[in-house]
């Protein structure tokens, strides 16, 4: 069955990524194995999170870069 | 006293008729125009035009006016006998009758009192009938645009105004009139004419301050009912004396400045664009935060790796440590067993039998059993002495006891 590849938000990694870290900090005796693929998501979701956020970051500095261009005299 | 050049057919060949006379002189007169103090004669009405004397107070010399009715009704005032008044006009020869007469222009009652009656008396009048009432007020628009403004295009009211509206994209419409005395009066109103007839926002009416007689055009009747049935809200700022113009109650909004009267216009404006700026600097700046918490918290989850390597790290060492602890204790508990062993070792060899035998003792013994006292045995008896190497078969001869 072929997996459908669908691209999660900003949103939904970071979430997923808090879900991680509180798993981690609840174990009292960590389960290497298991301690393993979790990281080995967390480092996927990092990766594929700033990726998306340097997008992000780069798209808003064209606009604020039209915001500090425009003239703030509205001419008559 | 006419010029050499100028004398009327004084030496033409053909002579004048008198309407060409009459016409020549009135061209002439035309020219002749003046502003005439005096106190009136008798006023006579005859379809709505006004006849009266003029009269020189000091020696009696008059002068024949005409007011046309529609000069008249625009100056609203009800010229009687005995009224002091100011005629400004031209004198003009009626054809018909060769009489001279000054035609009025524009009319103003003479004397501070005067003005101050009339004033008073207009006031009344408009005020009975509504016209100056807080609720008949009209706000300005918001963003006003298009703005109609009725003042001189000379002095510096118009620089004051134009100095503080800002650049905000008004399209400004001056209608240069003139502001003092009554011939202002028919100029402002034809000037309020042409504004009506145009969609502007606001109309505006200022001037600079002055006195009494000469702020009389804002006093006139038909501009104060005129500016309170504009189809837009009016700004009035017309300095004033202690009695504030008649036009200013009237109007909208009264300032007393040009400058003021500018900013009414553009303060909704300004606020927009502190709004605008306030906003650009929530969103614009509240995106930016965002984007750098969003990217705190990535590096605060990037944390979980950089954990996670630690941990192993710390697992492997802490199994190193377990080893080395396990080694220590092996070889310390093997190094114990081995100094046991040799302990025990030595302990046994100490106790071997054989080991005194090899030292040169013997081993007694008598019918099987090991002598340790002399009394054991008699004298006679087959002892066997063992020794390291062998045995010894012994007779006891003689038994001496050591003594105790």
């Amino acid at each position: 069955m072929p997996t459908k590849k669908t691209e999660t938000s900003l949103n939904d990694n970071l979430k997923q990524l808090a879900e991680i870290s509180d798993w981690f900090s609840q174990q009292k005796e960590l389960d290497i194995e298991a301690g393993l693929e979790k990281v080995k998501l967390a480092a996927a979701l990092i990766k594929a999170s700033k990726e998306k956020l340097n997008t992000l970051e780069n798209e808003f500095k064209e606009i604020e870069k039209e915001f500090g261009e425009e003239p703030t005299d509205t001419g008559m | 006293m006419l010029e050499d050049n100028q004398q009327i057919g004084l030496f033409e060949e053909k002579p004048l008729t008198v309407t060409e006379f009459i016409t020549r002189t009135n061209a002439r007169l035309k020219t002749m125009n003046a502003r005439i103090i005096g106190e009136i004669g008798r006023v006579d009405e005859k379809n709505g035009h006004r006849y009266f004397s003029l009269k020189d107070e000091t020696n009696g010399s008059t002068l024949n006016c005409i007011v046309w009715r529609s000069k008249y009704e625009m100056f609203g005032l009800n010229l009687k006998e005995g009224d002091k008044i100011i005629a400004a006009g031209r004198p003009e020869i009626y054809a018909a009758s060769g009489k001279l007469s000054f035609i009025c222009d524009a009319i103003e009652l003479a004397g501070t009192g005067a003005l101050k009656k009339a004033y008073d008396a207009l006031k009344k009048k408009l005020e009975a009938e509504g016209l100056f009432a807080p609720e008949r007020k009209r706000k300005l628009p918001q963003y006003p645009r298009t703005i109609g403004i009725i003042t001189s295009r000379q002095g510096a009211v118009i620089n004051d105004f134009l100095t503080n509206i800002g650049k905000f994209g008004f399209q400004l419409e001056l209608v240069d009139t003139r502001v003092e005395g009554q011939l202002a009066v028919g100029e402002i109103l034809a000037a309020i004419r042409t504004f009506r007839r145009r969609k502007i926002d606001v109309l505006v009416i200022i001037r600079g301050g002055g006195s009494p007689e000469s702020l009389q055009a804002f006093n006139n009747e038909m501009i104060v009912r005129a500016i309170a049935a504009f189809p837009a809200p009016v700004i009035a700022g017309i300095g004033h004396d202690k009695d504030v113009p008649l036009v200013q109650l009237a109007a909208d909004v009264s300032v007393s400045t040009p400058s003021i009267a500018a900013m009414q216009l553009n303060a909704s404006w300004q606020k927009i664009i502190q709004f605008i700026g306030q906003q650009e600097i929530l969103i614009i700046g509240g995106y930016k935060n965002e984007l750098a918490q969003t990217r705190a918290k990535l590096a605060r989850h990037t944390a979980i790796l950089a954990n996670f390597h630690y941990l192993l790290k710390n697992i492997t060492k802490a199994l190193d440590s377990k080893m080395q602890k396990m080694i220590f204790f092996l070889a310390a508990a093997l190094a114990a067993a081995s100094q046991k062993i040799d302990y025990l070792q030595n302990l046994i060899a100490s106790h071997d039998p054989q080991r005194p035998l090899k030292l040169g003792y013997c081993l007694a013994s008598v019918r099987g059993k090991i002598i340790k006292k002399s009394a054991q045995v008699a004298v006679g008896d087959e002892i066997i002495l063992k020794l390291s190497d062998g045995k010894l078969l012994s007779e006891v001869k003689k038994i001496e006891a050591d003594k105790i």
